[in-house]
Parts: structure tokens; sequence; C-alpha cells
């Protein structure tokens, strides 16, 4: 019986911790709940969500929120549905605004519309306190899915200085296709076929690169996807035909575009670091712009073809489906807490996202903070022509089909046209078994 | 074999066959008891967090749902055939030839470089061998991010320094004739000094007298490396290149933090094309039928590889 003793220990040292485990959930104590936070700019915003989550705590006793860093957009996504599948999901989680639609069709939301009744509001007056651009990504099917977090719109950077240098009044910035690539041709410096200066980089990497094409398309009049249905994308379209072509044209044609498909952050640093003379990038990229500029630079709304109109971006925050009635509600006061007028406010400054929530540009702090920093400015501007972020069935492979070609494109392999048409195709068999169920389930 | 089996070995001749058999298999098992007992723990955590993944593996693909929200029901090898079918599965597959040979051949070659000149073991060649193995400890995640800056457009270290020399600056990974060999480099830099250990352990056991007749009989540096050392380092080799053949199929995180397998499916691996199905298109069905084709490939090669091995140990 060597080994009845070592059995015997094992077992009481199993019971022992069984039994400390299962205490706290037996004792009477604050609800804990999570929430999943990614962090898709740079690492200073985990200490800030510590503070934002700490301060919460201290004014809700009844409650003990716990802050989960969970990587970025896309691994927040794989996170939540893994907790979700082993029946153990977080509270509240903040996720990117283009999957609320394809998480619904799974079944994987919490409808927020009883929440919102039992405070005694109505949806109405709930979606009210939000820039109405942001309500296209947080509505499904009239119900309430997600509370705007944070969120952004592209931007048209200039590099003032060697805007001033070629001549050009970085106070009239370019307002359209044909104004900013006047100013790419411009701003271009070669030495024989060598660029050493590019004048415009848009960037193209994954995830990147569908919201870029969904900015030219919607400023050549376009859509990118069908906005009230989740079956259908438009990219063989003439509007997004001119766009990718305009794009392929900076890079082939005038060759004011560096070739090839460039990641967001490589195109921050080139700017940065003037090899870039203008670039469009994201709201969310300000703070850092402001931060590393060594000169003086200009943000102005995206040019236009067509019409002036940008997709937002950002993050929503949700409440993954299968959660008990009390850590819902407890998710519920955090959720409206963290998107009250000051909260909202404060992140937006910490961040350089912009604050969903319009009464947070009347407190005070963002008054102050507008009056020092008026590019700020530009950003919440653009609001009024913001449209919603793209969302299908399957976001991000229905994404990836037109991102693939539109890279082949931007490195010289395929001609804009037989590039959408592939898209599409590639496309409409990702959304196939949707509509098959949805569209195309005929009585 | 148990432990106390000759001990236990009956000798009465009355019993059965059979019975005899039985008997010995018991008192062989009693034996050997504490012994199996003592494997429990490794066999439950094997089981839980190996086996018995491999087992949902199979499980899962062999199921599929028709619609969103259809139920999942079973279908056979359907998910098997649509990964085959699939043009991004058969580019990932060419793409991982092409990186496998490419980053195996090539690290093995300067790790056998290395090996062979620091082989004595002096203050210098210790400086050195260190400064070979560096990139071994740094994470490969790290090391990607790193990479990142160097290949940057115009203004990374590489453009910086070899930008001058040449007519039109490449966008490294963004590039998609490019991307892959980009990546490769990396996977080369990070594994030579790694498979350079392997083949100084190796050189260890060249039988120092062979080596000193062979030099008595008069046979040069290049002829002693032809005739004895490489000979003498045939399974170094062979273990070599099983290793660097399965890191080529299961790293991929250079991939991930680098190019996401783009521009345009330019440097997408198996692994990252697994990762995509189940995280992205959220397709489990396809991604545990695209994670058994990997295995099964993966294993003969491992099988096969081995078995060489073995039969040229027992040949001998």
């Amino acid at each position: 019986m060597l080994f009845s003793r070592r059995l015997m220990l094992g077992l009481a040292t199993a019971g022992t911790l069984a039994g400390a485990l299962a205490f706290p959930a037996l004792a009477e104590g604050p609800t804990e709940i999570d929430l999943f936070f990614p962090v898709p700019v740079d690492g200073k915003l985990a200490r800030d969500m510590g503070t934002l989550i700490k301060e919460f705590n201290e004014g809700h006793p009844n409650i003990k929120a716990t802050a989960v860093y969970t990587g970025s957009y896309d691994d927040t996504l794989i996170k939540t549905r893994a907790s979700i599948k082993a029946g153990k999901p977080p509270a509240a989680v903040i996720m990117s605004a283009n999957f609320l639609l394809d998480m619904q069709i799974e079944n994987e939301l919490t409808n927020l519309d009883s929440l919102i009744a039992a405070d005694g509001t109505t949806k109405e007056q709930f979606l009210g306190q939000f820039f109405p651009a942001l309500q296209g990504n947080a509505v499904i099917n009239r119900s309430v899915y997600g509370v705007p977090f944070h969120n952004s719109t592209p931007l048209l950077y200039i590099n003032a200085d060697q805007a001033k240098e070629a001549g050009l009044d970085p106070n009239k910035p370019p307002q359209t296709w044909a104004e900013l690539t006047d100013w790419a041709k411009k701003l271009t410096k070669r030495e024989g076929d060598k660029v050493t200066r590019w004048g415009i980089a848009i960037p193209c990497a994954y995830d990147y690169c569908g919201w870029m094409m969904e900015t030219l398309t919607m400023t050549n009049g376009g859509r990118y996807y069908n906005e009230e249905f989740g079956g259908e994308v438009y990219y063989d379209t003439p509007s997004m035909l001119g766009a990718l072509t305009w794009w392929s044209d900076l890079v082939t044609k005038h060759k004011v575009h560096p070739p090839g498909a460039t990641p967001g952050p490589a195109v921050s640093t080139s700017f940065i670091s003037g090899n870039a003379a203008m670039m469009m990038l994201s709201t969310g990229s300000l703070t850092y712009v402001r931060d590393n500029a060594k000169f003086a630079y200009k943000v102005a709304f995206i040019p236009r073809n067509v019409r002036n109109a940008v997709p937002i971006g950002g993050a929503s925050l949700i409440v993954p489906a299968g959660q008990e009635a009390d850590k819902q509600k407890a998710a519920w006061t955090l959720i409206k807490w963290m998107t009250s007028p000051e909260k909202s406010g404060w992140w937006s400054r910490a961040t350089g996202y912009f604050a969903p929530n319009m009464a947070a540009y009347k407190t005070p702090d963002m008054v102050d903070f507008l009056n020092k920093n008026p590019d700020a400015k530009t950003a919440v501007e653009q609001l009024d022509v913001a449209k919603p972020w793209f969302a299908t069935y399957k976001t991000v492979p229905v994404r990836k089909t037109l991102e693939d070609e539109v890279m082949l494109v931007l490195n010289g392999k395929k001609q804009p046209k037989e590039a959408l048409v592939a898209a599409q195709k590639a496309a409409d068999e990702t959304l196939k078994p949707y509509n098959a169920e949805t569209s195309l389930k005929l009585p | 074999m148990s432990l106390a089996e000759p001990a236990a070995l009956p000798v009465t001749t009355s019993a059965s066959p059979r019975l005899h058999i039985l008997k010995r298999f018991t008192t062989g098992f009693k034996a050997s008891l504490p012994a199996y007992l003592l494997l429990l723990p490794s066999l439950v955590f094997l089981a839980l967090f190996t086996y018995g993944a491999m087992g949902r593996v199979f499980v899962d693909a062999l199921y599929q749902r028709a619609t969103p929200r259809a139920p999942v029901r079973f279908v056979g090898l359907d998910n098997i055939a649509a990964v085959l079918a699939d043009s991004a599965f058969t580019g990932a597959v060419v793409n991982n030839l092409v990186y496998a040979v490419g980053t195996a051949v090539p690290s093995i070659a300067l790790a056998l470089l290395f090996a062979l000149a620091l082989s004595r073991t002096n203050a210098v060649t210790s400086a050195l061998r260190a400064a070979l193995f560096l990139p071994v400890l740094i994470p490969m995640v790290a090391a990607s991010a790193l990479f990142l800056f160097i290949f940057l457009p115009n203004v990374g270290l590489l453009d910086y320094y070899i930008g001058g020399l040449l007519p039109v600056l490449p966008n490294w990974l963004g590039d998609s004739d490019i991307a892959l060999y980009a990546i490769m480099i990396i996977t080369i830099w990070k594994n030579a000094g790694y498979y350079m250990l392997f083949f100084l352990a190796g050189l260890q056991a060249v039988p120092e007298d062979v080596m000193e007749a062979a030099h008595l009989d008069g046979a040069g540096p290049y002829q002693r490396l032809r005739h004895i050392i490489l000979p003498e380092l045939k399974p170094t080799f062979l273990f070599v290149t099983v290793i660097a053949t399965l890191n080529a199929v299961t790293q991929v995180d250079h991939v991930f933090v680098m190019t996401k397998g783009g521009p345009s499916n330019a440097t997408n691996l198996v692994l990252f094309y697994i990762y995509q199905q189940a995280v992205e298109h959220y397709d489990i069905g396809k991604a545990s039928a695209a994670t058994l084709l990997t295995l099964a490939a993966l294993m003969s090669l491992t099988a096969l590889s081995f078995r060489t091995m073995a039969n040229r140990e027992g040949g001998r």
C-alpha cells in the first residue's frame, strides 16, 4: 500500500482546492464580471483601461469588474467565441463594430432592447445619444446589439512643410480626386527612375485595405455592401471600378504612390519620416502623429470624386449570449457608465478616437481639449457625412476576397476590372449559404 | 518489457499453456503496476490535451452545416474534398513546399558551415557560437516585429543600407513576388544557429583515431570532410532535416505578425490556412479536415525518415 497514503493526500488537497474555488460563488459579495478589451493601437491603452475600470469599481461597490486584455480586434473575436463555446462568456466585450452582424447571425449576441426598456427609456432615446453615423453598426433588424464605445473615420494627413515647399497652400487642402492627384504629383520627388519621396500613401493590408476601398468607393458615389442585408456586396460596380482604377493609376500611371501592399504602420512611419508627403489613415492615428511628427501637419476630409462620404471604424460594447441575468445587469451598468459623456470624452482624449456620445463634446474638458488641438475637430466634423462600416455574413472572408484582388492590382499583376469580377465571384460564393437561408429561401 | 519479468517467470510446467500465458501476464502486470501508476499522471494529461484534442479534430472533420443556422450534420469526407478543391489550400501547400525547401537547405548548409568552422573550442569560437545561437533565443514573434522594421519600404534598415545599390526600392513584404522570400530569410536567420548545435554535437562523435589515421595517410582537409566527417554526420543530417521540415510546417508566427498570409495569399502557409478557416471563416469542419491532411503528411514524412534512419543504423 505504497500509494494509498499519497493518494489520500492528493484527494485531500484536491478537495480543499475545490472547496476554495467553490466558496466565493456561495458567498454573498459583489457581482464579478469580466470585460474583454482589445488594444488595436498601442500599449498605453491597457493602462488607461485599468484606470477606467478601477474608477468604476470604486463607484460601484456591488460590482467587481475585471478588464481582461485580449489582443487585437481579431483575437478578441476568437477569444470571445471560444469562451462562449466553453459556456463561460465574458459579461461584456469591446468588439470591432463590423463583427456584430456576423455574431448576431451566429446567435452569439444578447439583444439589448429589454435592458434598455428596463431603464424606462426607448430605443430612440437611447440611440439618440450617439452620432447617427454610428447607429448602423449597432442596430440589427431594428434591435440594439451594441453600444458605440470608440470610433474613427479615415482622414487625409498632409505634411504642411513639404506642401509649402512645393508651392501648395496647406490651408486649402485638396478637396477632389483631381486636386489630390495634382498635389501628389507636385509632392513626389524623383532621382531618375527612383522615387525619393512619395506624393501620397494609402494603406493596404488585410482589414485596412477593405476599409480604404470602402472609403474610395463611397467618395466615388458608391456603396460597398447592402446596409440592410448581410448577403450582398457590390464589388463589380462602376463606382468601385472607378475607385480601384484611380488608386491603381496613382501607382502605375502617375507613379506618385508606393507600389504593392503597404500596411498601416508602414504608411504612418513613412509619413512621420517625411518619406510620404500625404497619407490616408484612421483618426485613431492622430495622437500618434501629433506626438511624433517633427513638422507641421494638417488633417483634412477625404477628397471626393462624386460626393463626400466616409465609413466609420472602431468598436462597440456588446454582451455575449448565454450570460446569467445578474451578470447581464452588471454588464449593462458598466456599459452605460463607460459610454457616458464624461468617460467617453476621457477615453477619446486618451486614445485619439472620437467619442461616440455627442454630449461628450459639450463637457468643459473636451471643449478645452478641442481648443488646444483643433485637428481633432476635423474627425468630428467629417461625421456628418459618415456612414456605417461594411458588415456582412462572414465579414472577414468576404472582405479578404476583395483585398487579395486589390493587392494584385497594386502589384501590377491584374487590371482593376478583372480583379473586381474575380472578387465579386469569390464573395458571392462565400455568401451563398446565407442567401440560401434568407433571400433565396422561397415559399 | 516489465521491470520484474525475469524474477516472475513461472517454472511450473503442469499448467495449460493458456493459463501459463495469463498467469505470466498478470504477474508481469502486478510487478509493473507501480511503473504504470507513475506514468498515469502524464497519460492523463496526454489524453486530455493531446489525444483528446486529436480525437476531437478527427470527429469535427466529419461534420458540417449547410447554412448558417442549420445544425451540424455528418458529411463524411466532404470536408476533406472541399479543402482539396480550395485553391487557397493548394496555393498554401505549394507555398509551404517552396518555403520548406527554401529554408531547410540553406539553413542546414549554413549550420554545417558554422559547425565546421567553430568545431574547436576556444574563447573566440565560444563567443562566435554564442553570437550565432542568439537568434534562437529571440522568440519568433519578437523577431518578426524586429524584421517588420528592417523590411519597411524606403525607411527601413534594409533599404537604408542597400537602397542606394538597387535601381528601384522593392516593397519587401508588400510585393507578392518577394514577400515569401523575405519571410524565408527570417526563418534561415533564426534556425541556422539552432541546427548548428546538432552538427557541433555530431562532430564530437566523429572518432578521433579515424581522423588521425586519415591524417597520417595523407588525406587532405577536403578528403577528410568528404570521406569521414560527412558520412559520420549522416544521422545528424537526417534528424536535422526532419526537424527543419517540421519547423517549416509548424512555425508560422512570423506569417501571422508580418503578412497575415498576404499580399494576395503569397505567403499563406498550410498552418495559417487552417487558422483562417477556423477563425476567419469560422468553419471548424474545413479547418479540422485541413489539420488531418497536414497531420497525415507530417506523420508519414516523419515515419519514413526515422525508418530510413533505423535501417541505416541497423544495417551497418
